[in-house]
């Protein structure tokens, strides 16, 4: 019994030795190959990321990426230095600075533009098609005005301030409005020093002041006394930006930023696929912003938020979804 | 961002610019935005929050000097904002108060407008505290309010708060029924320039112009505004019309500035002029024999200063200090016969002669009054549960006239107060406050307390429950005139009267008079139970208050006081109990606002039956219900049409005050128009008054029942 089982033992040792060293290699090559197909996956499928500087913000944007992009994608955070070394990316920027720092230093570059304006972006899109592409971050002014019809449900006058460069802002919008019942007026500002005196005459014409993605009109310095100067006259502010409602503004619909991390998302698989971004777009989905505190001192009833988005869903189904969202 | 923003004016560059401006944007407010992205509505402070400022956005704040919203503050508010009176074609400020229910507004004596909340009035209304911004604006030693020499134009109106119930919790002994707060537009609101006139029936006319500039570190207005009115069409005297000299023409200047120290700090400077002439008309008021009219020639100024400051967004304060001089001239010639004049004479000194023709001689009711006013408040927020304001104050009122108070004399008052805010739920806020006051018009001290319960369900209603007290004392010519008239211009034979006090004491029918006894405080004790809901329908605002009140008024000054009788004492209690609605209504285009208020009022004398004969003592009672209408209210409708046209209907009624009823109906049509760099104004007003019967006195005659008015405006 020993022996034979001893012969058995040393057949299978026998067997083990001849048939190990193929294995081995089918193992290494199978191996190589595998590192090889990822090594070269790997290049294929990474996507650098130029922060804004602002680092809250870009943990939180860089966190959300690689939440939707990993494992299939891998994200390369860069220096402001490291742009120019740059291949042809594809690269996501974050806000016009870091969007205009990577353009300048790399001009053949794909770019995936996140956190800019429609305004900012669409030039540099029609320029380079399929090779400049942003998840748009403002808010189509049709939803902001429909946000503070929600609110609102009596207004029908709206008081917009622009200045002789921003005033194309506002124009699709004001051919837009008569479709849901409403009408705006734009309020020209000649002059640093006559922003005031125009809101005033602003604030006389609208029931609200729809204040839309401008800093020259709408910025920290300003803010607080336009809010306070239309407060005072009983009036209420909608947008910029949800920052905005923070500081102060009523309500603004803003695009959450999973939504526009998803819409990043896609933007990349197409661009793996087809080598050519597609154009810059909004979100699908938007959220409102509200501040309670201000509708209470104003004594507003303030629906939900849920509520205010869905109104506002359902004024642009039923009208159908226009030209600039 | 400052320079950002500058080159973002010039520049045409935009795409460059703006995302320079953008990025700094961003990277100043992004922090937040960031975090904002939560579901949760997670409140990280914004830039108003962050200063502390939330409080700057406008709520109530009078009713309790707290900022509140109108669901937790402790009783029934009215807010009648600027632009409404604008829209409505309100063409003084003291018809705008018709828009407040339970307001009886009218005329008395030559033209003179009065107000009243709940009656309780004779003419004078010396039960209801008035401010300009927080500066008490009541006449000063005489207590009482004075409509058209008020200080503040239409145009600068931001809007009137009218806290209706006692509010002497927060505002001591005038706010007796109510307190009625004008507030004006800031001049952080104002820059710019704006001119505006109207013109209109019986000599109506009123121009304003205002300038002014804002920018970061300070802002201020200057604005100029006439008031002119030929008053009434005439008046009857012994049933004849007569011509009535009732008019007035007033310039008003003011000058309000702020200026910003730092972000939590900042001073508001407001200083006016007013002066003008408030026609008197010798049958109507002429007292004496009165030859000539005793017009009133007013010449008023004021400064007020207020320093606001904050520790923290939850510690807010302000130190406010004023100083108002008002000064009337009004001076008449009389002509008496002489035997008046010797019946006049003490005993022993011989007889004037009584052929030489009558006794004429010059009189006058000169009066200056000088009011010093200095108040510190403090806020404390300890939680959105529990806010806290307290303060201090402390008055002094000087007057000077040799006809009143026998030359110059001072009153001082001291006061503490406090109201405290405590919402242990989301659906119950509690409110408990009072003024404690020291006064030497009565050397005594005083405590006025109120607490309420609201109880808010969802959000968007709220249902109250209201207990105050407040104390009135007697003004300084209630309680000690020292009432006397000098002769100046005595003409022969009666040279020797010239400048020789005659005291109205001796005057006065003396089985009644009670001239010179002491009079004590008057009490109110109030329940309110009220409600306040609002309705986000689908496609408008339905806004609903509803107050139920019940009033006891304790040991009431009522009586008669001028030059031929003088019988007031603490001798009425009344009880006054009603309801009062006010709703509003918007939806596109259009605002619908409506008001009723129903009044039951029940008086009785107190008083010594042994003092009046009880013809007096109907009248005493009477006296308090003159200006106590059973029903009141009003109805507005302002539309707005297409290329910038809109037009208002308002209606108007009381019902019924001295058997007279005033119900009128206005119509306004306007058109404002905006151009590039500025914006005009159009506006044709008519107003209609459908019970032709004159409003309170037969001498408040309009022969035209449609009064016409045309408004220009512009503003750049």
């Amino acid at each position: 019994m020993e022996r034979r089982s001893g012969t058995i033992h040393q057949e299978r040792a026998n067997s083990g030795t001849r048939s190990l060293f193929p294995r081995a290699l089918w193992v290494l090559l199978l191996t190589l190959v595998s590192a090889f197909a990822h090594g070269q996956e790997s290049p294929a499928r990474s996507v650098y990321f130029a922060g804004s500087g602002n680092a809250p913000l870009d943990q939180h944007l860089v966190q959300l990426l690689k939440g939707e992009l990993e494992p299939a994608i891998s994200l390369i955070e860069v220096s402001e230095d490291q742009l120019a070394t740059l291949d042809s990316g594809p690269i996501i920027t974050v806000g016009p600075a870091a969007f205009s720092r990577a353009r300048q230093a790399n001009r053949s570059a794909h770019i995936l533009a996140m956190l800019v304006d429609k305004s900012f972006i669409s030039g540099f899109a029609e320029r380079s098609p399929g090779q400049i592409t942003g998840v748009l971050y403002d808010v189509p002014l049709i939803r902001q005005a429909l946000t503070g019809k929600a609110i609102l449900p009596q207004a029908t006058k709206i008081a917009l301030l622009a200045t002789a460069d921003s005033v194309e802002l506002y124009e699709p919008l004001i051919d837009e409005l008569p479709a849901y019942g409403m009408s705006a007026r734009i309020f020209l500002v000649d002059s640093n020093d006559k922003l005031i005196p125009t809101l005033v005459r602003a604030l006389g014409y609208g029931d609200f002041l729809l204040a839309a993605p401008d800093s020259a009109i709408y910025n920290p310095r300003t803010i607080k006394h336009i809010l306070l100067t239309a407060y005072r006259r009983n009036q209420i502010v909608i947008g910029p930006t949800q920052a905005y409602v923070k500081a102060g503004s009523l309500a603004s619909s803003y695009a959450p930023f999973p939504e526009m991390v998803e819409l990043a998302n896609d933007f990349l698989e197409r661009f793996f696929e087809s080598g050519q971004f597609p154009e810059p777009s909004y979100p699908e989905h938007f959220r409102v912003e509200v501040n309670a505190q201000v509708a209470r001192s104003l004594n507003i009833p303030l629906p939900s938020r849920e509520d205010i988005a869905t109104r506002v869903d359902r004024q642009l189904t039923v009208n159908g979804e226009v030209s600039d969202e | 961002m400052h320079q950002s923003t500058k080159t973002a004016w010039v520049g045409n560059h935009r795409p460059l610019v703006t995302a320079f401006g953008i990025s700094l944007a961003l990277s100043a407010l992004l922090p937040a935005s960031a975090f904002g992205q939560s579901d949760t509505p997670d409140f990280t402070s914004g830039l108003l929050a962050l200063e502390g400022e939330q409080s700057e956005i406008p709520e109530v704040l009078t009713t309790t000097r707290l900022r509140q919203s109108k669901l937790r503050v402790p009783g029934t508010t009215t807010i009648i904002t600027g632009d409404m009176i604008r829209d409505l074609g309100i063409m003084t400020l003291v018809e705008a108060l018709r828009l407040v229910p339970g307001m009886v507004v009218g005329h008395w004596g030559s033209t003179n407008p009065v107000a009243t909340y709940h009656g309780t009035s004779q003419y004078e209304q010396r039960r209801l505290q008035v401010q300009i911004d927080g500066r008490t604006a009541y006449r000063i030693s005489l207590a009482d309010v004075d409509w058209l020499s008020m200080p503040v134009a239409l145009e600068n109106i931001e809007r009137i708060e009218v806290s209706r119930g006692p509010n002497s919790a927060a505002y001591g002994i005038n706010a007796f029924l109510g307190s009625i707060n004008i507030i004006t537009r800031s001049p952080q609101d104002t820059a710019g320039v704006e001119a505006y006139t109207s013109v209109g029936s019986r000599g109506h006319l009123r121009t304003f112009t205002s300038v002014g500039d804002t920018d970061a570190d300070k802002s201020w207005r200057l604005s100029y505004e006439k008031r002119k009115s030929n008053g009434f069409d005439s008046q009857i005297d012994g049933g004849q019309e007569i011509p009535f000299h009732d008019g007035h023409e007033i310039n008003n200047f003011n000058l309000d500035s702020v200026f910003r120290i730092d972000r939590q700090h900042s001073i508001d400077v407001r200083a006016g002029v007013l002066d003008g002439v408030n026609e008197e008309d010798l049958e109507k008021s002429g007292k004496l024999g009165a030859t000539t009219n005793p017009d009133i020639i007013m010449d008023d100024y004021y400064l007020h200063v207020r320093f606001d400051g904050a520790t923290s967004p939850d510690h807010f304060y302000h130190i406010q200090a004023s100083y108002q001089n008002q000064r009337q001239r009004q001076r008449w010639t009389v002509s008496a016969p002489a035997a008046e004049i010797n019946a006049l004479l003490p005993t022993g000194l011989p007889p004037f002669p009584e052929d030489q023709g009558p006794f004429i001689a010059d009189l006058n009711e000169d009066l200056e009054e000088t009011r010093q006013e200095i108040e510190f408040q403090d806020t404390v927020i300890f939680s959105d549960q529990f806010k806290l304001v307290s303060g201090v104050g402390y008055r002094k009122d000087s007057f000077n006239s040799e006809t009143f108070f026998n030359g110059k004399g001072d009153n001082y008052q001291s006061r503490i107060f406090a109201n405290a805010e405590y919402s242990p739920f989301r659906w119950l806020t509690f409110n408990a406050g009072g003024n404690w006051e020291q006064t030497t018009t009565t050397d005594e001290d005083y405590f006025s307390p109120r607490a309420a319960a609201n109880f808010i369900l969802n959000n968007n209603h709220a249902l109250r429950f209201v207990f105050s007290r407040a104390v009135r004392t007697p003004d300084a010519f209630e309680q000690n005139p020292d009432w006397s008239y000098t002769p100046t211009n005595v003409q022969p034979p009666f040279e020797a009267l010239d400048g020789q006090r005659i005291k109205v004491e001796d005057i006065l029918d003396p089985t009644t008079s009670t001239y010179g006894q002491e009079l004590e405080e008057e009490w109110i004790t109030s329940r309110e139970i009220s409600y306040f809901g609002q309705f986000h329908l689908e496609r408008a605002l339905l806004s609903v208050e509803v107050r139920y009140f019940n009033d006891d008024f304790h040991d009431m000054i009522s009586g008669v006081i001028n030059e031929e009788e003088w019988y007031i004492a603490n001798n009425v209690d009344l009880e006054q109990e009603g309801v009062e609605l006010e709703t509003s209504l918007e939806f596109s285009g259009t605002k619908l606002r409506a008001t009723y208020a129903y009044l039951e009022q029940e008086g009785q004398y107190t008083g010594d039956p042994a003092a009046l004969p009880v013809d007096k003592q109907e009248r005493a009672v009477d006296l308090l219900a003159r200006l106590s209408a059973r029903d009141s209210g009003s109805f507005a409708w302002i539309q707005d049409l297409p290329m910038g046209f809109m037009t208002s209907a308002a209606m108007y009624w009381t019902n019924e005050v001295r058997d007279t009823r005033f119900e009128r109906a206005d119509f306004r049509l306007s058109r404002r128009v905006d151009k590039t760099d500025y914006s005009y104004m159009l506006a044709l007003t008519i107003q209609h008054y459908l019970n032709p019967k004159p409003w309170i006195s037969p001498d408040n005659r309009i022969e035209d029942q449609n009064q016409f008015f045309v408004e220009a405006g512009i503003r750049f």
